[in-house]
């Protein structure tokens, strides 16, 4: 096994199966080499700047290993692209539950997202109100940790207590712990058909109150979110309901009613509906313009406007509201901080997160990007970052200095 | 049986056990503190009654900062502490160790904080999994992970364990319900981990919590998820003569799109053991039934049953049976939740809680009665069929020690089976003590040793429950590591 | 569960049947969930699983009761919401009362607790001494605030004095023994069990009951010898006396059953009920004794059983009152009577709301409100801040000592809800006069409706 080494000493590591991979980390291991570890790329500007010498990609690892549609599960090789998986699924009427969004519209970033970059960044989009987000799907990864052993945790199975859950635990951890050598889900139905509510006019917290109405009704809102008046001239405040279509109009008649009160309201046809939430996901309203910093927010959706309030009264910023209220996309000038200061203090005390998703290298180098921890969290970090990966050899330093 | 067994007892603990309790009557009122031989007995065993290990002492704090105040004396004495909520474990998962200290948060049962607009809610951790859903229920809300014991299994064991159940083939089980804890580490550190909000920064140390089975610290608070009730609940009966039938029904079912509530299947010794307790107009007559549950209003509910029930008898259904009323519903499923208890009425049991890929359910079902029948012992089978986590009733008499043993090892080749065909040893149950020594079919000895060493990151000294999940040869140990 | 049990220790049939019970227990822990006890106190050992497993202990160890298993089980309040909620059945009563014999007869108990349970046992069940006790305590009560900090048993004292009524009922006009013919055409006929303490207490619930079914049809007959039915003293571990109590309604009541017939032996108290149900298994393997003693229990009824079977006509008066109905442990745990006095008296016209938390206990539980008055009270403020909330006009219930226990708990509370027995409101809406606690309360008497004439 040559462990990939194509393309001369300092290229890519690209390795092609499991044991080229395993041979990959366990040189690098030995050798001291920090990687930046990668499916595509396309997520590469996340976090602080990477302090590697070589970057190892899965995207050679590519490959549908299991599909099981009457199991709902599917299993691919950690490279493969999410393109492929969400089509193989779409022919037999199936789809990730969780929505995955997509970063390259808002990063600017080319190639192919794959799986293992869906796992390591614990995507969601707005179905996560519903369906939670990767973790929430994510039965089994087949990994190798920073030691160079090949590891698996949960399975193909559903349900699955067997043992301590390294799932969750490498799940959303931007390359830092392992290097995914397969990765297995849950999957859903695709709803037969949507469609959207859309109240007008309504300032933030409103809106979030309408939002939560429907969430905390009957009538399954599968995604819940808010465009302000800083993103579109009317604010519009978006409910979807999913599922077959007699269910679908029965729920709409139902939320409207429950509405009322926010005003009046229009529904948008399925097509429209598909159209504006992959929009919403992708948060395609603050990709432009590329200079300014994202900052992405996560919080109780009954204290996100007042946070928001106060940064709009200290800062220029554009914003929108995901999961009823529950995430904040915001755009902020770039310059200084980049605004961690404001947005992290708007948010003080409120149980709040933000992370920086989109700067210039240099910031994400002296900003913390992603929310600091508090010590005994942080000490749990570093070590559970030692306990995969003791040389600190993936991604060093990528979410937090030193670790 | 005594197949299993427990570590040694480290004598030096026993021989200071007056210094011990001493120690922990200075930290607590007295009527939280259990010494006598007596009531001690009583904490002796779990729902896995066949094993039993008398402790050295029970703890029953009221606060989070009394469960610290313990911890942080326990850790200085170099004492073993195992966790403990109702004691409903099915795989032993609270029974103690003569050297431990037995933690219950049984008094801390309230709750704190409901957030109806954000749909959280934030209780203690010895709260009963059903005392959320009633605390919220005229609202309009609930708590969804629904274990048969849910009744009086707490919140706090349902994170120990990750419970599922039921109604977890479309709302998850524990660890997708839950948003934050507040647990205490093994030195006494209090650490809030997640919060109120739908994704927690960093490491998703909430994800490695959850089914950690009170191996990493003890929770003594969790925020949880409360969900809206449906418009209407209708579960409805389905029996088949063969169980190839039902199985191959679900296959269908979820293969046409249709993701019920929840679909539970019993063979016929299931079936009349729970009918005769629950009176619910299961069907006597068939060889396997199902119990498919639709939600919504009663138009959506006609809508989707309308296709269950085409599907169904494609697959051969002979009988169908709506619920008629909520009284129904409630007999229903009383009868499901109730059926390990009520195999109690004709047998001693233990229930096994293996996973397998839906698929296999065919093959599965037949290689288990031969299994059992091979040991001369009888089996009855519930479980959710939605995701093939299996719930085999082996039926023996546990005052017979050579009948104990044989319902041990049919047990045994059970759980061996569904890792074989592509499963786990555990769905929702837990490894407990039960399982530990069947880990390594599962696993290799590098998956356990990376689990040990995250593990080790909470309690490198191996000071909680640890007699549970991890072999009692070849564990982890930054030691071990060294060596 | 595993026992362990010698085969010469089996030979004891108590042994025997306990044995039997311990060994359909498997430990799941269902029970603690729905018992008062442990959600009050939330340690195990005051959990119906923890109570079985320090029996099971006790007995196979065949050791004299100690301190700490005694503490346990007397905080037992033998509400039996365990055996309600126990999937494999098992028979907690048969085993607690078993349990509480072999106290009885190992445990030498303090002597201010021997007193005490000495002199309830010789109080409650003579309706003569009970009523002379409410007299002492009428003008004891102005001594309880220096009761209460005498210690070990000042608490209890005063809580005696406390569940004392303010007011000494007059005697009832109807006391046995007697018989009282319906006017109308005999369509059957009953023993009503006189009891000891209701009739002191509360001697219009009888009242109302004879009234009721001599109305329907139904002669009432009160005979000669029959009393208390040993409850008090049975669930004190007094074996002796309650078989005693119980033998000679036994043999009371089949004098009458030999003699002119019985129809039913319907019974007031709910906590009566469950135990004179009980009476064939206590007389089991007493050759005398056990064919009678089955007969009798097949025969006993809740009075809102026996009105089930016969079929009420029209209310005589509109009601339409809001009821709390209180459902007595005895009578949904002990008795598993759930739906019918709520039927009942929905088809008298009241409407009728369920308490919330309905299956756990006030705390009456016979005298344990006296033995326990800690847990007791704070399971009667439970108790009656749970019926409020369903904002109830009166409160019904089938068992004496709840009403005494609620009626207490809604004083303290300033809770001006009248509580009545279910048949006093059955009694008013089919004609009878109103409940005194009604008139009481405020309540305007509704005028008789002109008999139903058929379709004009």
């Amino acid at each position: 096994m040559d462990a990939g080494e194509r393309g001369g000493v300092s290229a890519a590591l690209l390795p092609r199966d499991e044991a080229e991979l395993v041979a990959a980390v366990a040189a690098a291991a030995a050798a001291g080499t920090p990687l930046a570890l990668e499916g595509g790329g396309t997520k590469a500007g996340i976090g602080r700047p990477a302090q590697a010498e070589r970057s190892l990609s899965t995207r050679e690892l590519t490959g549908i290993t299991l599909y099981e549609p009457s199991e709902m599960v599917i299993g691919a090789r950690s490279g493969t692209p999410v393109a492929l998986v969400e089509a193989t699924l779409a022919e037999r009427g199936q789809m990730l539950p969780f929505e995955p969004m997509d970063y390259r519209p808002l990063l600017g970033s080319e190639a192919e997202p794959t799986m293992g970059g869906v796992v390591g960044a614990n995507l969601s989009g707005p179905r996560r109100v519903v369906a939670g987000a990767c973790r929430d799907s994510l039965i089994g990864v087949r990994m190798v940790n920073g030691r160079g052993e090949a590891v698996t945790s949960g399975g193909r199975v559903m349900k699955n207590v067997t043992g301590l859950d390294l799932v969750k635990g490498v799940c959303g951890s931007w390359g830092t712990l392992a290097a995914f050598s397969e990765v297995t889900f849950k999957v859903l139905p695709t709803p037969e058909t949507s469609a959207t509510l859309v109240l007008h006019g309504l300032d933030d917290a409103r809106a979030i109150k309408a939002l939560s109405a429907g969430l905390g009704s009957p009538f399954e809102v599968s995604a819940a979110a808010h465009l302000p008046g800083t993103v579109e001239r009317v604010p519009k405040t978006l409910l979807r309901l999913e599922g077959f279509a007699d269910s679908v109009a029965y729920r709409a008649g139902r939320l409207r009613a429950l509405l009322a009160p926010y005003g009046s309201s229009a529904l948008l046809e399925a097509a429209q509906s598909a159209v504006l939430w992959r929009s919403i996901r992708d948060v395609t309203f603050l990709a432009e313009p590329r200079g300014e910093a994202i900052w992405r927010v996560s919080v109780a959706p009954s204290r996100a406007a007042a946070g928001v309030a106060a940064i709009l009264d200290a800062a220029p910023a554009r914003h929108l509201y995901d999961w009823g209220g529950g995430l904040v996309w915001l755009a902020l000038p770039a310059a200084g901080d980049a605004g961690a200061a404001v947005v992290r203090a708007a948010f003080a005390g409120t149980g709040a997160h933000a992370t920086l998703v989109r700067a210039p290298a240099e910031i994400r180098a002296v900003v913390d990007v992603f929310e600091p921890p508090a010590a005994p969290v942080r000490r749990l970090t570093a070590g559970i970052k030692a306990s995969f990966d003791p040389r600190g050899i993936f991604n060093p330093g990528r979410m937090y200095a030193g670790i | 049986m005594s197949a299993i067994q427990f570590p040694a007892p480290d004598a030096s603990i026993l021989s200071r056990r007056a210094e011990i309790v001493a120690a922990l009557a200075r930290l607590v009122a007295p009527e939280s503190l259990v010494t006598s031989e007596d009531e001690l007995r009583a904490f002796e065993t779990d729902a896995l009654t066949a094993y039993r290990r008398m402790p050295l002492a029970v703890v029953l704090p009221s606060t989070t900062e009394e469960v610290a105040a313990v911890l942080r004396a326990c850790h200085a004495m170099g004492v073993n502490v195992v966790p403990r909520g109702a004691g409903t474990s099915l795989c032993g998962g609270a029974i103690p160790q003569e050297d431990a200290v037995v933690l219950g948060l049984g008094k801390m049962n309230r709750v704190l904080d409901v957030g109806f607009a954000d749909r959280t809610m934030r209780v203690q951790a010895g709260i009963t999994n059903l005392s959320i859903s009633a605390a919220v229920g005229a609202e309009g809300f609930f708590y969804a992970p629904d274990p048969s014991s849910q009744l009086a299994c707490t919140i706090g064991g349902n994170i120990a364990m990750n419970s599922g159940g039921a109604h977890c083939l479309k709302y998850g089980v524990t660890t997708n319900n839950i948003l934050g804890v507040r647990m205490v580490l093994v030195d006494g550190t209090i650490v809030d981990i997640g919060g109120d909000a739908m994704d927690a920064p960093g490491y998703d140390l909430l994800g490695l919590v959850v089914g950690s089975e009170g191996q990493l610290g003890v929770v003594t608070e969790a925020t949880v998820r409360i969900l809206p009730l449906a418009e209407g609940a209708r579960p409805v009966l389905f029996g088949f003569d063969t169980s190839e039938q039902a199985g191959a029904a679900v296959a269908a079912i979820i293969g046409a799109g249709i993701v019920p509530v929840a679909m539970e299947f019993m063979d016929k010794p299931a079936i009349e053991i729970c009918e005769a307790f629950a009176k619910a107009g299961y069907p006597l007559d068939v060889e396997a039934l199902l119990i498919i549950e639709v939600e919504g209003s009663d138009a959506e509910m006609d809508a989707a049953l309308a296709r269950i029930v085409a599907i169904a008898r494609e697959h051969g259904v002979r009988t169908v049976r709506e619920s008629k009323s909520a009284m129904e519903t409630a007999a229903i499923w009383k009868g499901r939740k109730s059926a390990f208890g009520a195999t109690g009425r004709v047998a001693d049991y233990i229930c096994m809680d293996g996973t397998i890929p839906t698929g296999q359910l065919p093959l599965v079902l037949r290689r288990m009665d031969e299994i059992v029948k091979s040991y001369g012992l009888r089996v009855a089978n519930v479980f959710h069929a939605g995701d093939g986590n299996l719930h085999p009733l082996i039926m023996y008499d546990v005052n017979d020690p050579e009948e104990a043993r044989k319902a041990e090892d049919a047990g045994n080749d059970i759980l061996k089976l569904c890792v074989e065909v592509g499963g786990c040893l555990t769905g929702e149950h837990g490894v407990g003590i039960e399982k530990r020594d069947l880990m390594r079919h599962q696993f290799t000895q590098a998956d356990l040793d990376q689990q040990m060493r995250v593990r080790a990151v909470f309690d490198h000294g191996w000071r909680l429950n640890p007699a549970k999940v991890f072999p009692l040869d070849g564990r982890w140990t930054p030691a071990s590591e060294a060596a | 569960m595993q026992t362990r049990f010698s085969p010469e220790q089996l030979r004891d049939p108590a042994m025997q049947a306990s044995e039997k019970i311990l060994r359909t227990c498997v430990h799941c822990g269902f029970c603690t969930a729905t018992c008062p006890t442990y959600l009050l106190l939330g340690d195990e050992l005051d959990s119906p699983r923890g109570r079985i497993y320090l029996i099971k202990d006790m007995l196979e160890n065949g050791r004299p009761a100690t301190p700490q298993v005694v503490k346990h089980i007397d905080r037992c309040l033998s509400c039996l919401s365990c055996m309600t909620t126990c999937p494999s059945g098992v028979h907690y009563m048969h085993l607690v009362d078993h349990a509480r014999s072999y106290i009885e007869a190992t445990y030498e108990r303090p002597w201010h607790d021997r007193l005490l349970r000495r002199v309830l046992g010789a109080l409650l069940p003579h309706p003569t001494r009970f009523r002379f006790a409410l007299l002492a305590a009428y003008f004891g009560r102005p001594l309880k605030p220096l009761l209460r900090p005498i210690p070990a048993i000042g608490a209890r004292l005063a809580a005696m004095l406390d569940l004392a009524p303010s007011r000494i009922e007059p005697r009832s006009t109807m006391e046995g023994p007697a018989a009282f013919r319906p006017a109308a055409p005999r369509r059957a006929r009953v023993a009503l069990l006189s009891g000891c303490a209701q009739p002191v207490l509360k001697p219009s619930i009888n009242d109302a009951t004879i009234r009721l079914l001599n109305r329907l049809g139904v002669e009432v007959v009160l005979p000669k010898g029959e009393g208390c039915c040993g409850a008090l003293v049975h669930h004190m571990g007094r074996e002796h006396d309650s078989h005693a109590f119980a033998a000679r309604n036994v043999e009371a009541w089949v004098r009458e059953m030999d003699g002119e017939g019985l129809d039913a032996i319907v019974i007031t108290a709910s906590g009566c009920g469950t135990t004179i149900k009980d009476y064939g298994f206590m007389f089991r393997d007493d050759p005398a004794m056990a064919e009678k003693a089955a007969r009798v229990s097949a025969l006993a009824m809740d009075v809102t059983e026996f009105l089930a079977k016969l079929d009420l006509p029209a209310t005589a008066r509109a009601t339409g009152h809001v009821v709390a109905y209180h459902s007595a442990c005895s009578m949904q745990h002990g008795q598993k009577i759930t739906d019918l006095p709520k039927t009942l008296l929905k088809a008298a016209g009241f409407v009728v709301k369920d308490v919330p938390e309905g299956h756990i206990c006030c705390g009456s539980a016979g005298v344990y409100n006296i033995l326990q008055p800690e847990i007791a009270g704070q399971l009667r403020e439970r108790k009656v801040a749970n019926i409020a909330r369903t904002r109830p006009q009166v409160i019904a219930t089938g068992n004496i000592g709840c009403i005494q226990q609620i009626g207490k708990g809604l004083a303290d509370a300033g809770n001006p809800t009248p509580i009545v027995h279910t048949v006093e409101l059955l009694d008013w809406a089919h004609g009878g006069p109103m409940p005194d606690a009604l008139a009481e309360a405020g309540f305007a008497d509704q005028p008789e409706r002109a008999p139903a004439v058929a379709a004009e």
